[in-house]
């Protein structure tokens, strides 16, 4: 075996995985791989995003995630020629970064894409982008464009990216305290997937519901004037 | 609840349709068009989808439902499509839909097995007890009678599945009905045995039934392991909320397995604990 060196061990790795003749060997060796998280596992990770095997795809994306910002442009790169299992795969893998670069992607993809499991990942990321390296006013534009997203994602047509759009909003909220305006919004769009009137599946209304206790238990209506909130 | 396994295969036959959106009024019109059935197909699916209550709908899906049994072997094909389709629909219409049990009893008894299919699960969608008696009927012989492979077929004799799945949501449990499931759970088809087992856990609460369904989470078929990730949800098991998480397949059907037990959850801080493993899975 030829562990001396990184490159050697990272071949090594990269090799067992293109030699994997059945699923859970494929996903042994994506755990392995995606374990060091090494940039130059990126492109036998991001072809293992298309191999239609969701276990190996679960651990690429863990992969992908932990290497981080190396990931970003490659990905955006590859995106339009990947099916679209890999497409929900590479929108996991950008939500769960957090880069901004990402942010057009995962809006056009709440808004646009065909299937669900892309819209629900990419409202998840839309909650939760890192925008610390950002200036004051980027980081503002950035925000409120995750928040109008969310917001349109609100009357999606499937219960799971509703779900997402609540779990979404809630994380999105502590980054929108220089605005009360904006939360009192975002506290009225909760309210209404937590309402049975307005939102017909039981665990969309449990979630919205979390969701504003949370952020009622962090005092955020304290900036705010919505005195229902504590009801 | 209604019946997560259903909404799945739905979604799969339909996705080729989702993305044309039209209106009710749309919707309704090509119901009404008796000689095209691929429009009726379209339309039945998207009242039913849409929990549509305009005062049409359920006539227009009866009708639509009883053509099948005018017998005309040239276009019998097509008009048993869309009477599936509409017994679908009528499923998921809740009480509006009740009048139109008694011809969904009647389309238990009819020739295709996948109209008897979709007539079992709209029946147990819309919880019609009368339907325990008929579909325990069917289901009498076990895994040698109803249960037998058919020559030439990957069909069942009976829809098993679907009538054991409708027996477990009706939720009578009485010595008849628990006499004629558990036969099945020695079914060479995992996924029958699962059915046996999910409506056994849904009529008795007795945990083993739950912790075979965890077993087989585990099963090396991933086919075999989705449709133990429905019954669990089904049924709200809330003992295999790590087993889920932890199981080998799509985050999709994990999110409909635990939607199901975060929706049956006795507390919300048991409700508070599957959340947060769905946020994971997002």
């Amino acid at each position: 075996m030829t562990t001396s060196t990184p490159h050697g061990e990272l071949a090594t790795l990269i090799a067992a995985v293109q030699g994997a003749c059945t699923g859970e060997a494929l996903l042994e060796a994506t755990e392995a791989l995606s374990a060091k998280a090494d940039p130059g596992s990126l492109g036998c990770l991001m072809e293992i995003l298309t191999f239609n095997n969701p276990g190996a795809a679960v651990a690429a994306v863990e992969g992908l995630i932990k290497i981080g910002k190396p990931a970003v442009a490659p990905l955006l790169a590859n995106l339009d020629q990947y099916n679209y299992g890999a497409r929900a795969w590479a929108v996991r893998v950008l939500a769960g970064i957090g880069d901004v670069r990402g942010l057009a992607v995962l809006e056009q993809a709440l808004a646009e894409d065909v299937v669900p499991s892309v819209r629900r990942a990419a409202a998840r990321g839309l909650g939760q982008l890192v925008l610390d390296g950002l200036g004051p006013e980027e980081r503002e534009e950035a925000t409120l464009r995750c928040f109008t997203s969310l917001e349109k994602g609100q009357s999606d047509g499937e219960w799971i990216v509703r779900y997402a759009v609540a779990a979404g909003l809630e994380q999105l909220a502590p980054a929108l305290l220089s605005h009360p305006d904006v939360v009192t919004q975002l506290i009225t769009n909760l309210r209404s997937l937590a309402n049975e009137a307005s939102e017909p599946v039981v665990v969309v209304r449990l979630r919205a519901d979390l969701a504003l206790r949370r952020l009622n238990d962090q005092r955020l209506d304290r900036s705010i004037s919505t005195p229902e909130l504590s009801a | 609840m209604e019946s997560l396994g259903v909404d799945l295969m739905e979604r799969q036959a339909n996705s080729e349709l989702i993305g044309s959106p039209i209106s009710e009024d749309e919707a309704l019109r090509r119901l009404g068009l008796t000689d095209d059935a691929s429009s009726r197909y379209y339309a039945a699916w998207w009242l039913g989808r849409h929990r549509s209550d305009d005062p049409r709908t359920i006539t227009l899906l009866l009708e639509a439902l009883r053509q099948r049994s005018v017998h005309n072997p040239d276009q019998d094909l097509d008009a048993t499509a869309v009477a599936r389709n509409a017994a679908r629909a009528l499923g998921k219409l809740g009480q509006a839909a009740h009048q139109a049990i008694p011809d969904l009893l009647r389309a238990l008894d009819d020739d295709d097995p996948g109209l008897r299919e979709a007539a079992a699960r709209a029946l147990g969608n819309l919880g019609a007890r009368e339907a325990v008696e008929p579909l325990a009927r069917r289901l009498k012989g076990g895994p040698a009678g109803p249960g037998r492979a058919q020559q030439g077929s990957a069909r069942l004799v009976e829809p098993c599945e679907a009538l054991l799945e409708a027996l477990g949501e009706l939720g009578v449990a009485n010595s008849e009905v628990l006499e004629v499931i558990t036969p099945f759970l020695d079914h060479e088809r995992p996924v029958v045995s699962n059915a046996a087992a999910r409506a056994l856990l849904q009529l008795t609460g007795q945990p083993c039934w739950g912790e075979r369904l965890v077993a087989m989470l585990r099963h090396p078929q991933l086919q075999v392991r989705r449709s133990a990730l429905l019954d669990i949800g089904a049924c709200g098991w809330l003992p295999a909320l790590g087993p889920i998480c932890a199981t080998l397949a799509e985050n999709s059907l994990k999110l409909i397995a635990l939607r199901g037990l975060a929706e049956a959850a006795p507390s919300p801080g048991s409700a508070e604990a599957v959340l947060t493993a769905m946020d994971d899975l997002l």
